[in-house]
């Protein structure tokens, strides 16, 4: 008995310091937002949705008391216990922080100087729009009948079986389906994974007729990045190089394209098709040059240095130094896009060449992973001293994996600065490379269903929910946070990496002992 | 002439000579042994040889050649191969994988080849495939090639780490304690095995062992470190007799 | 068989070394010459060159508190503390608001405000805040971002501090706002006051606010040194970083040790963070990004792992950092470079730092 109200007053004061904070960052006005217009509740002020809020402070201690009582559901009384243990704590520590923030605005002290989501509106909001005292209780009451309601209604789910009983017929359900006729047909069609490559080839390029000029524009956005995640992903999932500056090659590239094509601040203009090249050109060559001197080091500190040659190129970018040869913090404007037989590309047909882009990527990609050089790569990674021992020149193929990342980055930046006719450092900064990094982290490392799919998430699911742009990072934040407890191999995984994750180390593979000192 | 020869190598450790004045002649096509206690030097001696560390002093000739101050993938390449004590694999990669990796030196196409996947890149790639499941059916792994090397059964790691170091096709092999961990019978295949390589493919081999008995079988030739220092050499019958052997066996306080 | 043969016996480590004694004689050479070039022309009076240095110093000081807790984290997890910076800000902030609530208080007696009246308990208020904060950040984020993942490959632990970096960075901000704010601190520690020194015919302002962070710096940092280097407590946290499983065989319970470093290297950077808003002024929800990322590069100047190197490295890292420009006679604006590209020279030809790295060959 002690102990289940213990865990549920340990349980009860970390849903009651997450809500607090969910209320200072204002995701609670947004939530309810979301909430209220879901269940089709009409708004009653301007910073949120009262019903909506009521319905999310439920749901919460909903969940709170169903995983307070997950502990000990045997009998209902135990079940009981922890849940009133656990929603009076929630409630109280909810009802104790909106009655400190309503007297603080009812005695008119301007909080919103300090904290810049409590103005008067949102503690009104907070308060449904009632009396201080009405407000906070009707707080405190959701939290504890709810909170009962959880713990009760999982003894009582639990009670029944119900979750075994549904999650076997799910099972049942996914046998008889690749049991099918079809699904092995399927599975022993040789061409079926040609089929299937048709099949998504034909989605890819019909989508984007159906797409409007916004979605047109985000998509492009999109597959930029999965150009740049291909890119990244040779030099960390393959050849385990922690790469944090990898904007700057974006930025060669980019810059490269931007410089030879604009009109100012160098009078050039060269088409577009041969600057193209050369951007990817001039990238790898970066690549190589930035490689030789940091290739020697250890993993951590070359993601410190290739972090710090990111900054210097944005720094240097907008220097007024370099300025009259760069433009400066004002960029470059006018960046020619490409043309074919004298018609322009943009919207739907540079869409179409940024995905063009990509098919070739892939296959590249796919080449180079499965022959020697590939092998050579994950060799490394997996173990560089034995893998120098195998009689691969390890300071060359890394320098190789560095030279194709960049080159990929600086095919990303030409397209991207051509697509916009316009780049200067905002578009360089280190959110860039941490977003690239992020999203190969996301899909899954080492897997290029997974830098699509994860391009898809980071870079496309924020444009859909627009709602959330103020805590667009935020989220983001704590995703990458929970992603790595959770599911640190990603949403698509290569095979060999979810491997290597979870299953436990194998004794007969004592990484101790060894003479020669592991990463030299 | 020896294949490998090492003149009067030393390397210390601050003020450690783990390794102290040794010389060794390897004749090719033998099979000789190097044994002594833990911490004797074996495992540094194959370090410096494989160029992991460079040696303080002295001289090691491959064919006559120095390999003073070569980068280890260039050893590897001259042909000379080696296998860890605590096998090395590349756990999360395939069997086949692993002997393919090994290969590597063996494969002359370059980068471009495999970007551009070149007809060239392509039919090397494809023998290279066939000699690796030649290699994988000849160490006794055969259909095992598409498991992880991680989660092949210990005595099976064994032998996959000799098929990758055989991969290269090497002229010299060196092996660090090959029977560590297996039961008497499993010593006896593996020393087998190891003599026939000799035997059928006419490879060098050295040896690094703990245990006298095992290599006293096979060994032509036997050289006994302790302390960093060659403390005797012969054929397994007079360093079976050898006092010093013996007392550096037993430790020092029962002498 | 052999693709290659062996041509010569001398090996690649001799050229690369040869290489390097070039590039680094020719590199010098510049230096000095630019640096003759400056100084000749006499663009700066001596106290010009005083004022950087001294403002050099003190920034100087807090990039050495802070790139010591990144130093604890690193010599006993061997991860990058990437949210390092944010543990600053937030003690910045924490120190912002005792000021700002103690100015809000009224004295009858003294007919000022809190602030004004009773000053050092404020300024000591503040940093205890401040310090108290951070460190609880700290052991937050050691505990939900970090400890799940102990065991894990590196990449694993340092997107998480990378995501907690972001998260913390934004969550400052939703919750604060964008603005900029600015610290009040109390009259005595005006940010314009200061000694006035006479140098060449000039005067240059010793700030009394420079002054208390440079002092109180080194406090901070001799204080931890003897924490860790003279007491018990330090032996079992030398204890951990040397090797966690024998420690635990010791009897030292490995997590808390872990737990208290980050509570630690919080205060620390909380500290810092306070400092910095006393001496800079200006504090936003972004403020400990380019400091944490600085005194990393700190840390691993002075050799990473060893706590009077991070000091060394720190002080360094400032004094060029705030003379640098000047020496060369480039733009100021190009500071930030100079700082980077130590770094990156640093790590190539000494990769172990100028003190030198105190890590056991375990974990290299």
């Amino acid at each position: 008995m002690k102990d289940l109200i213990k865990q549920g007053l340990r349980l009860g004061s970390i849903f009651g310091v997450v809500i607090i904070f969910l209320i200072l960052f204002g995701l609670t006005s947004t939530l309810s937002d979301i909430l209220g217009e879901f269940v089709n509740l009409e708004s009653r002020t301007r910073t949120g949705n009262p019903g909506g809020l009521m319905i999310l402070f439920a749901l919460l201690s909903l969940w709170a008391g169903s995983s307070a009582s997950a502990s000990d559901r045997s009998n209902w009384k135990s079940a009981l216990v922890s849940g009133v243990s656990v929603s009076l704590i929630i409630g109280l520590f909810v009802a104790a922080f909106i009655l400190l923030v309503g007297f603080l605005d009812s005695a008119d002290v301007e909080m919103r100087d300090y904290l810049a989501q409590l103005d008067h509106l949102s503690v009104q909001f907070l308060l449904y729009g009632r009396s201080l005292i009405a407000g906070v209780l009707i707080t405190f009451g959701i939290f504890l009948i709810f909170g009962i309601l959880g713990a009760l209604l999982a003894y009582w789910y639990e009670a029944k079986q119900a979750g075994e009983v549904i999650q076997k017929q799910v099972l049942v359900l996914k046998e008889k389906a690749l049991d099918s006729k079809l699904a092995k047909q399927y599975k022993e069609n040789p061409r079926s994974k040609w089929i299937g490559y048709g099949l998504l080839g034909l989605v890819v390029f019909i989508t984007p007729q159906f797409l409007g000029k916004y979605w047109n524009y985000a998509m492009g956005t999109v597959g930029i990045y999965v150009l740049m995640g291909l890119g990244l992903n040779i030099v960390v999932g393959l050849a385990g190089l922690l790469d944090l500056g990898y904007v700057a090659f974006f930025a060669i590239g980019a810059y490269t394209a931007g410089l030879l094509t604009a009109p100012a601040p160098l009078p050039l203009q060269i088409g577009f098709w041969p600057v193209l090249i050369f951007s990817i050109v001039m990238a790898a060559f970066a690549g190589i040059l930035l490689g030789i001197p940091v290739l020697r080091m250890r993993g951590d500190y070359l993601a410190i240095v290739t972090l710090g040659f990111g900054e210097i190129i944005r720094v240097l970018i907008r220097s007024d130094m370099l300025a009259p040869y760069v433009g400066g913090p004002q960029g470059i404007r006018d960046i020619a896009g490409p043309s074919l037989f004298g018609i322009a590309f943009s919207g739907k047909a540079y869409l179409y060449l940024i995905i063009i882009a990509i098919l070739l990527i892939i296959l590249f990609t796919n080449y180079l992973q499965n022959s020697k050089v590939g092998r050579a790569w994950m060799a490394m990674r997996e173990d560089e001293t034995v893998a120098q021992a195998m009689g691969i020149n390890t300071l060359y193929y890394k320098l190789m994996a560095f030279a194709t990342g960049a080159a990929f980055a600086g095919l990303g930046g030409a397209l991207f600065a051509a697509r916009n006719q316009y780049t200067g450092p905002a578009d360089h900064t280190l959110m860039v490379s941490i977003n690239v990094l992020s999203l190969l982290i996301v899909g899954g490392m080492g897997s290029i269903p997974g830098v699509i799919v994860g391009a898809f998430v980071l870079k496309g699911l924020p444009e859909i929910l627009r709602e959330l742009d103020l805590y667009r990072l935020l989220v983001f934040g704590g995703l990458l946070v929970f992603m790595m407890i959770i599911r640190p191999e990603g949403i698509w995984p290569a095979p060999r990496r979810r491997m290597e994750l979870h299953e436990g180390e194998l004794d007969v593979l004592p990484p101790e002992e060894s003479l020669v000192g592991k990463e030299g | 002439m020896s294949i490998l020869e090492t003149r009067n190598v030393t390397k210390r450790f601050g003020g450690l000579s783990a390794v102290d004045n040794v010389t060794l002649q390897i004749p090719e096509g033998s099979i000789y042994s190097i044994i002594g206690p833990n911490g004797a030097g074996k495992t540094t001696l194959y370090n410096c040889i494989t160029g992991f560390y460079p040696a303080d002093e002295g001289d090691m000739l491959f064919n006559g050649k120095s390999l003073m101050g070569l980068s280890p993938d260039r050893i590897t390449r001259l042909g000379i191969s080696r296998t860890y004590q605590n096998i090395r694999l590349f756990p999360a990669m395939t069997a086949l994988e692993n002997i393919l990796v090994g290969a590597h030196p063996q494969l002359k196409s370059n980068y471009v080849d495999a970007f551009l996947h070149t007809p060239r890149q392509r039919a090397e790639e494809k023998k290279a495939l066939e000699d690796a499941q030649d290699l994988l059916n000849f160490v006794g792994l055969k259909g095992k090639g598409d498991l992880f090397a991680r989660g092949l059964p210990y005595g099976e790691q064994r032998r996959l780490e000799m098929a990758r170091a055989l991969a290269n096709k090497p002229k010299i092999i060196l092996l660090d304690e090959p029977t560590a961990g297996m039961n008497p019978n499993e010593s006896v295949t593996m020393m087998r095995f190891i003599q026939s390589l000799r035997d059928e493919l006419g490879i060098t081999i050295l040896l690094i062992e703990h245990d006298m008995k095992v290599e006293m079988g096979i060994s032509e030739f036997i050289y006994v470190l302790d302390f960093g220092q060659l403390i005797a050499k012969g054929t397994p019958g007079e360093i079976q007799k050898n006092p010093q052997v013996i007392e550096s066996y037993l430790g020092r306080g029962a002498a | 068989m052999s693709e290659t043969k062996p041509k010569k016996t001398t090996g690649r480590v001799n050229s690369f070394k040869i290489i390097q004694a070039i590039i680094s004689v020719l590199f010098l050479a510049f230096l000095s010459w630019r640096l003759y070039n400056v100084i000749s022309s006499g663009v700066y009076g001596p106290d010009t060159w005083v004022r950087f240095a001294i403002s050099g110093l003190i920034i100087g000081s807090v990039y050495a508190v802070i790139a010591i807790g990144y130093t604890l984290v690193y010599g006993i997890l061997f991860m990058i503390n990437f949210a390092h910076g944010e543990l600053m800000m937030i003690g910045a902030f924490s120190g912002y608001f005792v000021f700002e609530a103690l100015k809000s208080i009224p004295v009858a007696a003294t007919g000022m405000s809190f602030l004004d009246s009773y000053q050092i308990i404020s300024v000591v208020l503040a940093f205890i805040v401040g310090m108290f904060m951070a460190a609880l950040s700290g052991y937050f984020l050691e505990k939900i971002a970090y400890r799940p993942l102990r065991g894990a490959p590196r990449l694993i632990p340092l997107i998480s501090a990378i995501g907690a970096s972001i998260f913390l960075q934004n969550a400052a901000q939703v919750t604060f706002g964008p603005q900029r704010r600015t610290y009040t601190n109390p009259d005595a520690l005006l940010r314009s006051q200061g000694w006035r020194i006479p140098i060449g015919g000039e005067e240059v302002i010793l700030t009394y606010t420079g002054v208390l962070t440079f002092v109180l710096s080194i406090l901070l940092l001799i204080g931890l040194y003897t924490l860790v280097m003279r007491t018990r407590y330090g032996r079992s946290m030398r204890a951990v970083a040397e090797n966690k499983q024998t420690a635990a065989l010791m009897g030292i319970n490995v997590d808390r040790i872990i737990s208290n470093t980050f509570i630690i290297s919080g205060a620390l950077g909380g500290a810092a963070g306070v400092m910095w808003g006393i001496h800079n002024g200006i504090i936003y929800h972004f403020v400990g990004f380019i400091p944490g990322i600085k005194a990393f590069t700190a840390a691993v100047l002075g050799g990473i792992g060893n706590i009077p190197g991070a000091m060394v490295g720190g002080l360094l890292l400032g004094i060029v950092e705030s003379l640098g420009p000047a020496a060369l006679g480039i733009d100021f604006q190009l500071k930030d470079v100079i700082a980077f590209s130590i770094l990156v020279l640093i790590l190539i030809f000494r990769p172990s730092g100028i003190v030198g790295e105190v890590l056991t060959e375990e974990k290299v």
